[in-house]
């Protein structure tokens, strides 16, 4: 008889349908994982043979979490297509869209989402369990709703000068719809500064953030925290004591190898959009990072597989050259061969690679020594990944360092305003293929517009959480959370949290289920939802 | 005191994003002040204790009431009419709903999505995607025509691509104090204190609407209406005068209106041409006019007073100027 049981960890922000994932145990060990995304929608397809700007509308509304990334890609596909011209206005409208999104879901994601597991009562037998659970329980702990509630202030941003978040489609080919006043930046600036003065620094930092922006190197981070009471008792300061002190360093690992497609286009140097340029404009750099070695990113070494996907077969291709996927029969989970075909995500693979995407990507990159002046220089995480390896503790790690930068970062773009200067070039339409990316709160986002007689032809949207959910690939690979569960240490196999908290380190864009069986005789052990 | 429970299908979470941006009152004020007890939601529901097809399985059965089922997304039927597109806790979705709002209260579908169908249902609606009940402007959607919940109602309509979460906090405080009596429908069942006036009320751009005076992107004022597809003036919400976030609305910030509270969004089903362009009739005239116009009407009002406009510029040398300031 099958011993079952379902454990209510917490919720997960759920976006783009629900995520099942199959675990397999065996002598206190995951030794299999499969992930299965089981809601399909068909967005590519609804936008063939439409208006070439239809994904200005459409593709927001593929993820409320990421509408503003899924924007940002969706007008620089067409600036890429159109050939258009963006002031440096424009630019800087859009980079303030994309972070403040971003921003926003920091706290949103760290408080209602991972930072509760903290509290499960796994942990109760650890000396700061009191004191996080203090802190971090769902809605009762006393960091949680002022963190909730200081989610909401970036966005109010993004509404100034989009009109609402979410589902905006400010920003469109040539620009951006809005021409701010003095009046709406001055209301930014203000808004940003509760942020800050209600959040950031009282609560997360437990210091300015000038302080913070100091650390350099794993050392460092350790000496901040033990600088003094206020750091060390603020919410990073207990989430680095607590997470080294539960053990969340040691698993989790995942590839290794991580992608960021880089974003903020830099307000004066891409001015004449195109693919070759982006590289060298963005100022949260861009590239691959093979465990050892940086690489250029290039986009013509992406490449998705349907082997393991519920779409008729095709040879793994770059996007361009894929056809808008056609559906063929899903299943439950418990009736799916995972031999065969098992979710509807796609596998993308970056030269033949699994990568991880997400905050600790872009962390990584911001440490490769060849960054230019006006992008991101950081060493801190090249030296953590140096040092610890990557882990659910680093991944989150990387996720809440980003908050002091991308705040300074909107500051200063705010102040770069130009309110004399134009917002939006009419550019003309013309048929083409175009490339936009960006980095979403949780990873790579992409879209790949190919446009013939005035209508579309192919649309492609790559998503982050199809770089780290997806399935295996044609040769048998597993995608990043099914390799970062593999190996994971189950405390107790009827409730294994850990394997919910790496498939929430990821913050994948979906309500996840986990599905947990018995290696040898495949029985069902628990279940449960994050 | 009432029993929540709220569901996604073919939804995209912007509906709860929206919902989590609440303020008066906030999401933790409607479980804590108002009475509201969330037994599950996909991205805040907490200490429901058993797994969710058991909680369902009790409210199915009747041992835990159900006072409001929310759906959020479309109903999704294909393949096949199968819903095996959809899986929820080993079932389709559509078959969960489907028994769910036999025994629900009230039934609250919030966004387009889930009122008339949305983007998924745009042809070629690849996933047979549909509405609670409504299919566009057509009344029938999933439930049928005749359903009504066990509250006396039919299902209760938020549109919005998102709905504001003003919209749905206000509804679901009204049901559970009480006061749901008080919440008047319309033909298509949204309820008329958030969807009688047009998005036009309030809108800053109203004054250039009526002189006919153009506007663009990256300018300040101007109406949208005449060249880049603004449908402030037939389209019903209180955009204008419930903010979003706090701060602003499309239209205040020089975005189109999109219509997305009206069924049928997007219009035009994304044609070419109809995106972020005013679609023309005779090359010049708008071919949607603002609602309470007969076309012919309106017409001949609009073109009266834009040959007035020439008119004045050739004898004043001046056009009316809108452009506001920085």
């Amino acid at each position: 008889m099958s011993q079952y049981k379902e454990l209510n960890i917490s919720p997960v922000g759920r976006v783009e349908g629900d995520l099942d994932v199959k675990v397999y145990m065996e002598d206190g060990r995951v030794t299999r994982a499969h992930t299965q995304a089981s809601m399909f929608r068909g967005f590519e397809e609804i936008m063939v043979g439409k208006d070439p700007q239809s994904g200005l509308i459409v593709t927001p509304r593929i993820c409320g979490i990421c509408g503003g990334s899924h924007l940002y890609c969706a007008s620089s596909a067409l600036d890429t297509a159109w050939k258009t011209t963006l002031t440096p206005n424009a630019l800087l409208l859009r980079a303030i869209g994309q972070a403040t999104e971003t921003l926003q879901s920091i706290p949103r994601w760290f408080y209602a989402i991972f930072a509760t597991d903290m509290a499960n009562k796994k942990f109760a037998n650890k000396p700061l369990y009191e004191e996080v659970t203090k802190r971090f329980s769902a809605y009762v702990g006393t960091s949680f709703q002022s963190g909730l509630t200081a989610s909401a202030l970036p966005v109010e941003i993004y509404a100034i000068f989009g009109g609402q978040w979410p589902h905006s489609s400010y920003m469109v080919p040539g620009g951006v719809m809005c021409a701010p006043t003095l009046k709406d930046v001055t209301r930014a600036h203000g808004i940003l500064n509760h942020f800050r003065n209600r959040w950031l620094e009282p609560k997360l930092l437990g210091c300015s953030i000038e302080r913070y922006m100091e650390i350099q190197s794993w050392d460092d981070l350790m000496e901040w925290v033990e600088e003094n009471e206020s750091q060390r008792n603020s919410d990073l300061g207990l989430f680095i004591r607590a997470g080294m002190e539960f053990g969340l360093d040691k698993f989790g690992e995942g590839v290794g190898k991580f992608l960021a497609y880089g974003t903020y286009l830099h307000k004066d140097k891409y001015n004449t959009p195109t693919i070759e340029a982006r590289n060298n404009a963005v100022i949260s750099p861009s590239g691959f990072f093979d465990g050892n070695n940086f690489h250029n990113f290039n986009h013509m070494d992406i490449e998705e597989h349907v082997d393991h996907a519920w779409y008729e077969n095709v040879k793994p291709a770059h996007p361009w050259d894929q056809p808008i996927p056609t559906p063929v029969e899903s299943k439950n989970l418990e009736d799916t061969d995972f031999s065969g075909k098992y979710s509807w995500s796609k596998a993308p693979r970056y030269d033949g690679y699994a990568a991880e995407t997400g905050p600790l990507a872009r962390v990584i990159m911001s440490g490769n020594p060849n960054n230019l002046d006006h992008q991101f220089k950081d060493p801190l995480f090249l030296d953590i990944i140096n040092q610890k390896g990557p882990s659910v503790f680093t991944r989150v790690l990387g996720r809440l360092h980003e908050a002091p930068r991308i705040y300074t970062q909107i500051n200063k773009w705010l102040g770069q305003i130009d309110l004399d200067q134009e917002f939006y070039i009419k550019p003309e339409e013309r048929d083409g293929r175009g490339f936009g990316a960006t980095e979403a709160a949780r990873g790579a986002l992409a879209h790949w517009i190919d446009i013939e007689d005035g209508v579309i032809k192919n649309y492609q949207v790559m998503a982050p959480t199809t770089w780290n959910i997806g399935p295996n690939d044609s040769k048998g690979n597993p995608g990043p959370i099914e390799s970062a569960l593999e190996g994971t240490e189950i405390e107790d196999p009827h409730d294994p949290v850990e394997v919910g908290m790496v498939a929430r380190s990821f913050d994948s864009c979906m309500v996840c289920t986990v599905h947990a069986h018995d290696g040898k005789s495949g029985e069902e052990l628990s279940r449960f939802k994050l | 005191m009432a029993n929540l429970l709220w569901l996604q299908g073919g939804a995209c979470s912007g509906n709860t994003m929206s919902f989590l941006n609440a303020e008066e009152p906030t999401v933790v004020e409607l479980v804590t002040d108002f009475g509201v007890n969330i037994l599950w939601h996909p991205s805040i529901g907490l200490e429901i204790g058993d797994q969710v097809s058991d909680l369902m399985e009790s409210i199915k059965k009747g041992e835990t009431e159900l006072d409001i089922l929310v759906y959020e997304g479309s109903i999704i039927q294909g393949p096949n009419g199968t819903g095996g597109m959809n899986f929820f806790a080993e079932r389709p979705m559509m078959d969960w709903i489907k028994e769910l709002s036999e025994v629900a209260g009230f039934v609250v579908a919030i966004g387009d999505c889930a009122t008339w169908g949305g983007i998924p249902a745009v042809p070629p609606n690849p996933t047979e995607s549909t509405g609670m009940q409504f299919l566009k402007k057509d009344k029938g959607g999933f439930l049928g025509k005749d359903y009504v919940s066990k509250g006396g109602l039919p299902v209760i309509n938020i549109p919005g691509c998102p709905a504001h979460p003003d919209w749905v906090t206000q509804i679901l405080v009204a049901i559970s104090t009480g006061r749901i009596g008080d919440v008047l429908l319309d033909e298509y069942h949204r309820p008329k204190t958030f969807f009688t006036d047009f998005v036009q009320t309030g809108c800053p751009n109203a004054v250039s609407f009526a002189q006919k005076v153009d506007g663009h992107f990256g300018k300040r004022g101007g109406c949208l209406f005449y060249e880049v597809g603004c449908r402030g003036p037939m389209t019903r919400a209180s955009c204008n005068r419930i903010l979003w976030n706090r701060q602003s609305s499309k239209t205040r910030a020089n975005h189109p209106c999109l219509g997305c509270t009206e069924p049928g969004f997007p219009h035009n089903d994304l044609v070419k041409g109809s995106v972020f362009k005013t679609m023309k009739y005779l090359g010049f005239l708008p071919k949607d006019v603002p609602s309470g116009h007969s076309k012919v009407g309106y017409y001949a009002r609009a073109g009266f007073e834009k040959v007035m406009g020439t008119a004045e510029e050739l004898v004043s040398g001046k056009r009316p100027q809108f452009e506001s300031s920085k």
